[in-house]
């Protein structure tokens, strides 16, 4: 038992060994052909950019680990973006009871993160309940949370919100941006919660072997709810950072969210199939991607043949992804 | 089985009532003998989209016609079912958006062939003999107005970086032939990066964040509509360049009208959906009363719109009044 645990970490540590050499060589190459690639301020713009993404997909690290997938992100970050936009900028009124609630920052914030726990919830709930397929149950939440974004901002976008609600997406402490800081907190939990909790070992063992697990005595229904809201409340967490950065709620925001998601989830050696991968590799994934992102437009590439890069790139990231299991 | 068969209920039920509900929600009235034109629209993904949609289903209503709108999700397939359903339910025209000039061709004739004329809005389609008459926006035109703007708001000289919509989609490239017609006779005029961020606000700011990177010193940038000018003013604000270069957009949404009442961006090119989509309802109304010699293309010009007559305009028209 013991050799293969450690066999397990070793191969573990050999992927996220393959992801750091990767980030490594694109670096160079990058750095070569643009001067102004290695700067500081380059550096903070990346981590600043990517920490949406960081974000999302940490929940979607949590999720693929149970072998399931997460196409409403994208949709729940547009939703939740809109809701604190929306509480914040008009508040709640309701003219028959002569009502009117308004929203602190605080609370307009609450309020988006618990319609992304309550998004999620409902993705767990569809899946455990009835046993629908997680590609297809998120895939009925990308098209519902979207929806019901047009309905709440009638397809326009929220824009003029206060100043202070900038500073969570615009703001720098102690010389790092603010949205660096609120993905590495999400960050840091997300590895305790993997590594050191009872939670994060129900969460392999699922995805390693459901089955197995169940006859273990795991609740597995209550753990895939749990992650799923997770999912959402970090899609949330998204929602605001991009909604605060731009000083706008867009209908359409995080649409392909999911995607750039999944290939940094993929990236950073998480399996498609479950069990095996881990936090860091995703955030190592989501670096690579948000390097390639900020070299190609650097180096000003022609945007037909970006496509094509960053294609090949998270293609090469399953094949090495593929090989590395067969050896399991 | 007897769970199945009661969680099969409890669908069919929520289903029926989702049904009811959603069909007490429209506004639709009593249908008798009333001619019904259905508005088929490209995508209600775009806020200028949803001006045009809902401007020409307001408009048919107000002539008296009961009205639906259909969303093609920027797919022409979706599109042909939408035609399909419009004609099949007894639609009497359509007022359009298409997805695509050349894709959406078959769809207009498959209307035409059924005795529904077709009306198109802001976008062409390719056939000269499909659509009973095309109410246009000229955006190459129009990109050549922005364009002779640029060269004059910049004195002739200076880098500048060009920020393109969806590179797939035709409107991205008459947009930017229309602008590199004027500009690029000029040599003083120098566009040192050209990316594109996908008409979308937040692209638009992470790629001109990255531009600045590699080219500090740019005078201007140009975006391919005005949601990506709004996301390339916030990512100057947030390098501390927004005073040191000027940024163009195109569309005439209400941020950026606004942004030029507040000097923030220097120039857009004001389309006119309402006018379009009014236009179309109203021709749909002479067509049912008889009339059928239509222009075939009836452009709309596109209007610059600069901090010197800004305070003529609104958010997507030109302030009531002075329409």
């Amino acid at each position: 038992m013991e050799a293969i645990i450690n066999h397990k970490n070793y191969r573990q540590s050999l992927a996220k060994f393959q992801s750091l050499i990767a980030l490594f060589l694109l670096c160079v190459v990058i750095s070569l052909l643009s001067d102004k690639f290695l700067t500081a301020t380059n550096a903070w713009n990346v981590m600043r950019q990517i920490s949406v993404n960081i974000c999302i997909s940490v929940g979607m690290t949590l999720v693929v680990l149970t072998a399931g997938i997460d196409l409403s992100v994208g949709s729940v970050l547009a939703l939740c973006g809109a809701i604190t936009a929306g509480l914040l900028k008009n508040g709640i009124a309701l003219p028959s009871q002569n009502l009117y609630i308004g929203f602190t920052i605080m609370g307009a914030v609450l309020a988006g993160l618990l319609a992304g726990s309550l998004l999620g919830w409902f993705n767990g709930w569809a899946i455990t309940r009835f046993k629908v397929p997680p590609f297809v149950a998120t895939l009925a939440m990308l098209t519902i949370a979207r929806g019901l974004t047009m309905l709440w901002t009638k397809g326009f976008p929220i824009t003029g919100l206060n100043e202070s609600f900038a500073y969570l997406g615009t703001g720098w402490i102690i010389g790092i941006p603010l949205p660096v800081w609120i993905s590495g907190f999400v960050v840091f939990v997300a590895v305790i919660i993997t590594n050191k909790t009872r939670l994060g070992r129900y969460i392999y063992a699922i995805g390693g072997n459901e089955n197995a697990a169940t006859l273990s005595g795991i609740n597995i229904k209550k753990i895939k709810v749990i992650v799923y809201s997770i999912a959402g409340v970090l899609a949330a967490v998204g929602g605001i950072l991009v909604t605060s950065r731009l000083d706008a709620a867009q209908p359409n925001a995080g649409t392909g969210y999911e995607l750039d998601s999944i290939a940094a989830v993929v990236i950073g050696g998480t399996s498609l199939s479950g069990g095996r991968g881990t936090v860091l590799g995703t955030v190592l994934g989501a670096i690579i991607i948000g390097v390639l992102n900020n070299g190609l437009v650097l180096l000003n590439v022609s945007p037909f043949w970006q496509q094509v890069v960053k294609g090949f790139v998270i293609l090469i990231a399953v094949i090495i992804d593929k090989a590395n299991s067969k050896n399991d | 089985m007897k769970r199945l068969a009661a969680i099969k209920n409890v669908f069919a039920a929520t289903a029926l009532i989702c049904l009811v509900f959603s069909s007490s929600c429209q506004s639709d009235a009593a249908n008798d003998g009333k001619k019904k034109v259905a508005v088929i629209v490209s995508t209600l993904n775009n806020p200028w989209f949803v001006v045009l949609a809902q401007t020409a289903a307001a408009k048919a209503q107000l002539l008296g016609y009961e009205t639906k709108i259909f969303d093609s999700q920027n797919n022409t397939a979706l599109e042909a079912d939408n035609f399909e359903n419009a004609i099949a339910s007894g639609y009497n025209a359509i007022l359009f958006n298409p997805t695509d000039a050349d894709g959406s061709v078959t769809n207009v004739l498959k209307a035409k062939a059924a005795g529904v004329p077709v009306f198109c809005m802001d976008r062409e389609v390719n056939s000269t003999e499909a659509a009973t008459s095309q109410i246009l926006s000229d955006n190459y035109s129009g990109c050549v107005a922005l364009g002779k703007y640029f060269v004059e708001a910049m004195n002739k000289k200076g880098n500048y970086v060009e920020i393109l919509g969806l590179v797939g989609d035709n409107n991205t490239w008459n947009r930017s032939k229309g602008f590199h017609s004027v500009v690029d006779v000029y040599p003083g005029l120098k566009m040192v990066a050209q990316q594109s961020a996908d008409f979308d606000r937040n692209k638009a700011m992470d790629v001109l964040e990255s531009i600045l990177q590699a080219h500090p010193d740019i005078n201007a940038v140009f975006c391919g509509n005005d949601a990506m000018a709004s996301g390339a003013y916030q990512a100057l604000v947030a390098a501390g360049k927004a005073n040191d270069v000027k940024v163009f957009g195109f569309d005439g949404s209400e941020d950026v009208v606004n942004a030029i009442k507040e000097k923030k961006i220097v120039a857009t090119g004001m389309q006119f959906p309402k006018v379009m989509a009014e236009t179309a309802a109203e021709y749909a109304d002479e067509y049912f009363k008889g009339k059928k010699d239509f222009p075939q293309k009836m452009p709309v010009a596109v209007e610059l719109v600069t901090q010197q007559n800004v305070d003529d305009y609104t958010g997507y028209g030109k302030k009531e009044g002075n329409k």
